[in-house]
């Protein structure tokens, strides 16, 4: 979905950024990408240590590199071991596929969680697990009661599926980048396992969520059972994720790997460049934060009856736009757009991009390619917007 | 369980090869790595193509570098469009989904081959495919009226799967690196599509088919309705592998990658890789298959063939398994061994078997499943028996 709107907003380009850029009659425009934190691209020192990594053949076990980003990661996030896979939904549908073992099996997640939304039905599909979902709250969280409820729903009966897995998704995407509260995660670990069921975390943005409670990954990964973590995401690693859990459970991630096609043989040249994005998170990531705290800030003081934004709900590096009075996707198109206008007002042209979310959101998406000075310039550039759209 | 033997054959060492070499007391030993193609480490060229590549989000379309080397592939295969994975077992597994749509799809493929052996099952586990496996010819081909048998077997039968695809293996790693005759795919292929299935051909060594052959690799893709290639081997890219076929196919396929997790975003740092390893295959591959081929040197009075028919690509210790083009004569004094059934005779010399292992030359699984061709022995290269003679002056000579 995301790939057809990226090219739908500039039809026949394979390139949308280059085109934009093509688009002004000889003006330079900026691009300010906020579509997401996936299209961090490695920098100096990343590809300095992909080119020198020590690498082997991962398969047989003999990547160095590899290993070393396996322990300290497994460190990092208090588990046993973890196991570099090339995409986060890998590492989920490792986890899902590790934990529901049995015929008839079901996992418990969130509505709009981006397991259940955005990884084509794998679950199903791939590992043939059952899923019901349960509404989000607007926090990211799901209802206690809800869950405690379907998740005792099959006792004593031989009509429903059997529930082994809890997924939980922090931090949470389509909530606009929530943390979820510790105090949650253990309440939700004790839920399941009194009533025989796993918990896996997705922790695509987990280091977000560290960084902003301040404690160590692991105080929110011992609550449950197994976690993925994405390198390629904030932490600006170009290819790859872990999935993290008990030795057991990785050496069964490692033959579920294999059979899904993910078990790369030199990757240490990639695990080279996580364990850089690693190193460097404790400082990029704060970074992100503040500008999307600033964003959401600066635009709240606009006060424009189109958009409207809560900064309060802004924790991480993601901002949910409301937007009323028109489509998203008209107001994307105009953020995006450069003309003679906005230099003549502004002094200078600046292409913003993101994504529509909602049929009344859209969504802005913080990461280490964009400096407070670009999230000024967006915000310089939505307040033209705005201005255009007022009668 | 190859990762196991590896690990298994010097306990306590996550490094075999690191280990072996310390093993000799202060002398510094040379490592000849033998077990596989995939052990091929990125060169200068290759790091510096992937520290300089221009990069985007692959998901969402926008990274150059992968555009090119799917475009350049695409030509190179002669197919219409091809997508970049991370190995060429998702390449395999990508396309049995996309061919196998049904339920009750089934899939003929040879008993020995990658796909059905190596690949944990995958096309039942995720795909949800039967397999029916078909007897292997020593050539690495199938008997045409076995598979036709089994094409047909169904027909007008509601008792039978539906026989989908037909996958190939070329070259075929059981059988030796072994290419498959150009006239045989395209029998295989009329048979097939007179039959209502699809020809997947797992082309995992293509390239070394092509360069044996001396043909375009297009020449023997024509033949198929898709094909998987893999970067990772005798090309030497450190990952990747790409699924070619009609754009239609390619579409689905995008899907499918995306649902098994294989969906990676600045994969132009790989791509660039891979760009440099298709640029070199031409000059490098032909000396790959030379030194495969390559006689032994005086003093080696005897020789013994040890074929092996179950050696999995990995096992590629004795250095057999790197494509031959052509039949070894057999040299004077040389032997047909037992269960060799039309097996060619290899040029191979018997050493002790602790020899083989010390050298990292012979993977401990092919010792265990009785490739001996002695009580003690095992038949490795005669490049690999230099280097083990350079090691250990005592190694048994064939007597």
């Amino acid at each position: 979905m995301l790939r057809r709107l990226a090219r739908a907003a500039v039809p026949g380009s394979r390139a949308p950024w280059a085109r934009w850029s093509r688009n002004w009659a000889g003006v330079p425009a900026q691009v300010v990408d906020l579509r997401s934190d996936t299209v961090t691209r490695p920098g100096p020192a990343m590809r300095r240590a992909m080119a020198q990594a020590v690498v082997g053949d991962d398969d047989y076990g003999e990547d160095p590199t590899v290993h070393e980003l396996q322990e300290k990661a497994a460190e990092l996030l208090g588990v046993q071991r973890t196991l570099l896979v090339p995409t986060n939904t890998m590492a989920n549908l490792i986890s899902v596929m590790g934990h529901c073992r049995r015929r008839g099996s079901q996992v418990l997640l969130g509505q709009e969680c981006h397991l259940h939304v955005y990884e084509q039905g794998g679950v199903a599909q791939i590992a043939g697990v059952h899923s019901q979902p349960l509404p989000d709250m607007p926090h990211g969280t799901l209802d206690l009661d809800e869950l405690e409820r379907a998740l005792t729903r099959g006792f004593g009966s031989s009509y429903h599926p059997v529930c082994e897995l809890v997924c939980l998704e922090n931090t949470h995407s389509s909530a606009g980048g929530r943390v979820l509260p510790i105090d949650y995660l253990r309440q939700v670990r004790l839920l399941a396992h009194t009533h025989g069921a796993r918990v896996h975390l997705d922790g695509a943005r987990l280091m977000n969520a560290a960084v902003a409670l301040r404690v160590p990954p692991a105080r929110l990964v011992e609550h449950c059972d197994s976690v993925s973590f994405c390198l390629s995401k904030g932490l600006g690693a170009p290819v790859g994720a872990l999935v993290g859990g008990s030795r057991d459970f990785i050496e069964e991630a490692w033959r579920l790997r294999k059979a899904l096609g993910g078990g790369m043989r030199q990757a240490g040249v990639l695990a080279a460049a996580a364990l850089v994005g690693l190193a460097e998170a404790e400082e990029v990531l704060p970074k992100d934060h503040e500008n999307a705290q600033r964003f959401a800030k600066g635009l709240q003081d606009l006060a424009s009856p189109v958009c409207s934004v809560d900064p309060a709900t802004v924790e991480t590096n993601i901002v949910l736009v409301r937007v009323s009075g028109l489509p998203p996707a008209e107001l994307c198109r105009r953020l995006q757009a450069v003309s003679a206008d906005e230099v003549a007002q502004t002094g200078c042209a600046v292409s913003v991009l993101l994504f529509p979310w909602t049929a009344h959101s859209v969504r802005v998406v913080w990461h280490r390619d964009v400096s407070a000075q670009d999230t000024e310039l967006a915000l310089r550039k939505w307040e033209f917007v705005l201005r255009q759209l007022q009668p």
